[in-house]
């Protein structure tokens, strides 16, 4: 009889973790794609919470999961008003640009 | 049966899309793909009985964030980056980071690992009820906490992104309310024939 264990949805998050982690690192330049990065990261830790919570039987994984969704929102949110603004001043959102504090 | 063939079926197909995401060269792709990895872990986690965290990941991520992200892609007029990578940069930072991934895994698999598998079974109470339940009660504080965070975000968005032009003529009700009649209009007598000037 084949059946789902936790283990199975541990892994899945970890893959997804290390895809998003794998992400920071390959796209260096593009900045909405470090932000697009950091959500996977987040949808991993989503998925692993809401699992734990399932097969515990407690809640409150996902009532955590709703909060990281919140703080995910809001981190979206404020990062892409970020990303407007730099792309209003530089014309470009290329993360190799920010090192003007070193000069 | 039915579960596990579910189960495999949309998780590979959301590491296949997450993979997409950071592989496409088009931005637009990525949040394409990004959409598509939101709804298959949707699916997921209402597969396995968590139908108000699958449902709010679809409002939220798919409806707010994925479309946020979709708008500034759309609006910034992104030139293609094409993906710089040196493998041999990284190697000792990915062995470090691999290492660390890999003992954890065995670790939390094998030997600290939750037991059981997963039964669905009908119950009384349903996601919703319950976790409503716990929400507005155990968790109240943090509940409101979330509500502050949203706030500061949404404040701090508007005053990142907003433009201030002296240019722009803007309604000062203070002002209009202060003036008077002496200010705005004066009575003149034309004699017949003649215009005023100005």
């Amino acid at each position: 009889m084949l059946s789902i264990s936790y283990n199975h949805f541990f892994i899945l998050s970890v893959i997804l973790f290390i895809i998003g982690c794998f992400g920071l690192f390959l796209n260096r330049r593009n900045m909405i794609l470090i932000l697009m990065c950091i959500e996977i990261i987040l949808l991993a830790a989503n998925i692993n919470f809401v699992s734990a919570s399932i097969f515990l039987k407690n809640l409150d994984g996902q009532i955590f999961s709703i909060f990281i969704l919140t703080i995910a929102a809001a981190e979206a949110a404020i990062g892409l008003a970020i990303l407007v603004v730099y792309f209003r001043n530089k014309g470009g959102i290329d993360i190799t640009k920010i090192n003007e504090l070193k000069d | 049966m039915f579960v596990v063939g579910t189960f495999y079926f949309f998780a590979i197909f959301l590491i296949f899309s997450s993979l997409s995401v950071i592989f496409s060269k088009n931005p637009v792709n990525s949040v394409l793909f990004l959409i598509l990895a939101f709804l298959n872990s949707t699916f997921l986690f209402i597969l396995i009985g968590a139908e108000f965290v699958g449902i709010i990941l679809a409002i939220v991520y798919i409806g707010a964030v994925a479309i946020l992200f979709l708008f500034v892609v759309m609006m910034l007029d992104i030139e293609l980056i094409d993906i710089v990578f040196s493998v041999k940069r990284y190697i000792p930072l990915a062995v470090l980071f691999s290492i660390v991934i890999i003992s954890e895994i065995v670790y939390l698999t094998v030997v600290k690992t939750v037991k059981g598998n997963l039964v669905l079974e009908p119950s009384s109470v349903n996601n919703t009820e319950s976790i409503g339940d716990v929400l507005y009660t155990k968790f109240f504080i943090d509940f409101q906490l979330s509500g502050i965070v949203l706030l500061l975000a949404m404040i701090g968005a508007i005053v990142l992104t907003h433009i201030y032009k002296p240019s722009i003529k803007r309604q000062n009700i203070s002002h209009q309310n202060s003036v008077t009649r002496l200010e705005r209009v004066s009575l003149r007598n034309p004699k017949n024939g003649e215009g005023i000037d100005a």
